[in-house]
């Protein structure tokens, strides 16, 4: 008899058909935009690198769970949006042994040595952009404008920022809208990101308050911090990685937090450290640091939102 | 003898960096190059052998309601004399090493050592203990400093090992390549060196 | 009372034995350590002026002259480097602000106006980035240029005499290096009367 077959549980016995694969799988066909506008605008390389990434990516996984004796989970595509982001957070000019060493990094430290999918405490994709950051500077800031021959330019916020980049022409909005500007492979076009958002959400895979947030604070604060110029702001909306980071990249299942309050603090967190980060510190973009700050305090964000059982009685205080 | 087994434990078995994660604040700031970790073991085995040997002979006399700081007084003593050594003959060290050579003086390894074994045993054997410590510690900056200063600057004692396409790593000679390097370190010590009951 | 006495003994030896071995390794280093702190410092000196053999430091009054001038706030020490008895340059060392803070430059310049080497030292510029002014490559671009033109910086192409090339991702610690330079080499042809 193969009772080990039969599982004894209680009701509701409804299956939802989602599977840790079928959501990743969601994740990539919404990157699939970003990615083409990608190579539109930045030539084949950004292709390239993005399968560069993803390769190694999976390579690693599979090798990390060899080496801890952990079963082979490649097949969840985890693997294959971390690489798909890593890739995305980088200029097309990186040589591909560089964003392999990300993906490397990524998969291997950022993920597996701390337990694994759902176990990571911080976005992997992230932890490899700011170790790549770190440890190749020059390469990491080389973006060129889009079109066939690589003209070095700066990024609009680099521009804003002032210091190295400071006196160069600012695009127009339309061209930060549509992805027409210097940046990293993913996340130069609003547009793109949006339609991908618009997908995840329309699937359900991610909920509206994380990006909402965020993207909202982001206006509010730079409205204010821009001198109450509305101009500034929508810049600062559309410039640098803040949708790709909002939409793809905060909403990660284990390490933003899981109640509706805490979602919601997150984001109003990431936006206001994207904003102190662009307009005080040292650095033009503050996107990837604030949400990997704000990973770090998600499970406290976690235990002081958890809602209040249903027929709980609050004790007075 | 026991006197083998106390100088080698600080090797292997009881290695401040790997095993008792003392010392890291100069374990972290100063492998950045070789040429500093193993000026900065040295300089710790210096001082360590010098405190254990006199707190090991003054053991008797000490009263136990002022033992921490005469160990201090003791090992600041030594501390200063080292530097001053390194000072008159080795600038280049000195500058290297900065304000991590009278920092020694607050370096877990050797306070604990103080306590934990020049306290209770022989002269000989402390010498011994004090040795065996700082050699651990020494070739564990050693080793540490080696990964970073050739991942991180393509160079090992300051010769460069590649040609000048090489890009190095930078991260690695930054503070979180020394966590990393130091932490992956310890995983790959115990690894080695612990036998593993399956 | 007894119990205090014995303490405050054993602390009292304790102390006077360690004092008095810290003074006689002073006693027995003290020389030479001064020797090498002049040393250290006549090193940096003369990496960039390579034909002295002896430095003097400007005296008071005429370097309170120069810095009277307010266009000079960069520089910071002048030393007239000496071949013998004759003055062959300065060496002028200006601490201008880079991206991260403060940069230390020395500039060696020869009396007939020419830069014989600038030395980069402590800074605090981006690892990777702007702490590159400090090698060998970017410091050489000012050995040979002259107090005749301002130094300018050029992000792109073949710089040409009056101009350097910007380290790449590091253009303004590159133009705070530039600029410090510029100041020594009009405090050092103010000096030398040219």
């Amino acid at each position: 008899m193969e009772n080990s077959r039969f599982l004894v549980s209680s009701s509701p016995h409804i299956r939802s058909g989602e599977t840790t694969q079928r959501i990743m799988l969601d994740v990539i066909i919404a990157l699939m935009p970003a990615l083409l506008a990608g190579v539109f605008y930045f030539g084949l390389n950004a292709l390239t690198l993005t399968v560069t990434a993803v390769i190694f990516a999976v390579a690693t996984e599979a090798v990390m769970q060899i080496i801890l004796k952990k079963p082979i989970t490649v097949n969840d595509l985890s693997a294959v949006v971390t690489g798909i982001l890593i890739a995305f957070n980088v200029p097309v000019t990186l040589p591909l042994w560089m964003v392999a060493i990300g993906s490397i990094f990524a998969i291997a430290i950022a993920k597996q040595c701390f337990g694994g999918l759902g176990f990571n405490f911080i976005n992997p994709a992230l932890a490899g952009r700011a170790m790549l950051l770190a440890s190749f500077p020059a390469k990491m800031t080389n973006w060129v404008a889009p079109g066939a021959d690589a003209v070095s330019t700066a990024t609009p916020l680099a521009i804003l920022k002032g210091g190295e980049a400071a006196g160069q022409a600012l695009p127009g909005l339309w061209d930060m809208f549509v992805g027409n500007i210097g940046g990293c492979i993913g996340e130069t076009s609003a547009l793109a990101l949006i339609i991908g958002g618009a997908y995840l959400l329309y699937r359900g895979v991610i909920n509206i308050r994380i990006p909402a947030t965020y993207i909202g604070t982001v206006a509010v604060l730079t409205f204010l911090f821009g001198g109450f110029d509305s101009s500034a702001m929508i810049y600062h909306v559309l410039a640098g990685g803040l949708f790709l980071g909002a939409i793809f990249m905060a909403t990660d299942y284990s390490t933003s937090p899981m109640t509706p309050k805490g979602q919601i603090i997150f984001g109003i967190g990431c936006g206001f450290l994207t904003s102190v980060i662009r307009f005080f510190g040292g650095y033009p973009e503050g996107v990837s640091y604030s949400i990997l700050l704000m990973n770090l305090a998600a499970p406290l964000i976690d235990k002081y939102t958890v809602p209040r059982k249903f027929g709980e009685v609050k004790k007075s205080a | 003898m026991n006197l083998w087994k106390d100088f080698s434990n600080g090797l292997i078995k009881e290695n401040p960096t790997f095993r008792l994660v003392l010392g890291t604040c100069p374990t972290l700031a100063l492998t950045t190059a070789v040429f500093n970790g193993i000026g900065m073991g040295i300089a710790a085995t210096a001082v360590l052998i010098g405190s254990n040997l006199i707190i090991s002979l003054i053991k008797k006399i000490v009263p136990n309601e002022v033992r921490i700081p005469i160990y201090i007084v003791v090992i600041a003593t030594f501390t200063t004399i080292v530097q001053m050594l390194i000072q008159a003959f080795s600038p280049a060290l000195d500058k290297s090493l900065g304000i991590y050579i009278p920092l020694i003086v607050v370096n877990c390894i050797i306070i604990a050592r103080a306590e934990a074994f020049a306290a209770k045993n022989p002269v000989i054997n402390s010498v011994m203990d004090g040795l065996g410590m700082g050699l651990g510690f020494t070739a564990a900056l050693t080793i540490i400093s080696a990964v970073r200063e050739i991942l991180g600057a393509g160079t090992f004692l300051g010769m460069p090992l590649f040609g000048e396409s090489f890009e190095p790593v930078l991260m690695m000679i930054l503070p979180p390549g020394g966590f990393l390097v130091y932490g992956l370190s310890i995983a790959a010590f115990n690894k080695i060196t612990s036998p593993r009951k399956s | 009372m007894r119990d205090y006495i014995g303490l405050t003994g054993v602390l009292f030896l304790v102390c006077a034995v360690m004092a008095a071995s810290l003074g006689y390794t002073n006693a027995i280093t003290h020389d030479r350590i001064q020797e090498q702190i002049v040393r250290a410092n006549d090193e940096a000196r003369k990496e960039v002026l390579p034909d002295a053999d002896a430095f003097e430091i400007l005296d008071d009054n005429t370097f309170s002259k120069i810095k009277s001038n307010g266009k000079y706030y960069f520089i910071t020490e002048i030393y007239t480097a000496k071949a013998g008895e004759e003055v062959v340059g300065y060496a002028v060392k200006v601490v201008p602000k880079g991206y991260g803070g403060a940069i230390d430059v020395v500039v060696g310049i020869g009396t007939d106006g020419i830069i014989q080497g600038i030395k980069v030292g402590n800074n605090t510029e981006t690892p990777g980035l702007g702490k590159n002014s400090a090698t060998p490559k970017f410091q050489n671009q000012f050995k040979g240029k002259t107090w005749d033109n301002t130094i300018n910086v050029i992000k792109s192409g073949t710089p040409k005499d009056n101009e350097i090339a910007a380290l790449s991702g590091a253009t303004v610690t590159s133009r705070a290096v530039a600029e410090g330079v510029n100041q020594a080499l009009e405090a050092a042809r103010e000096l030398s009367g040219k």
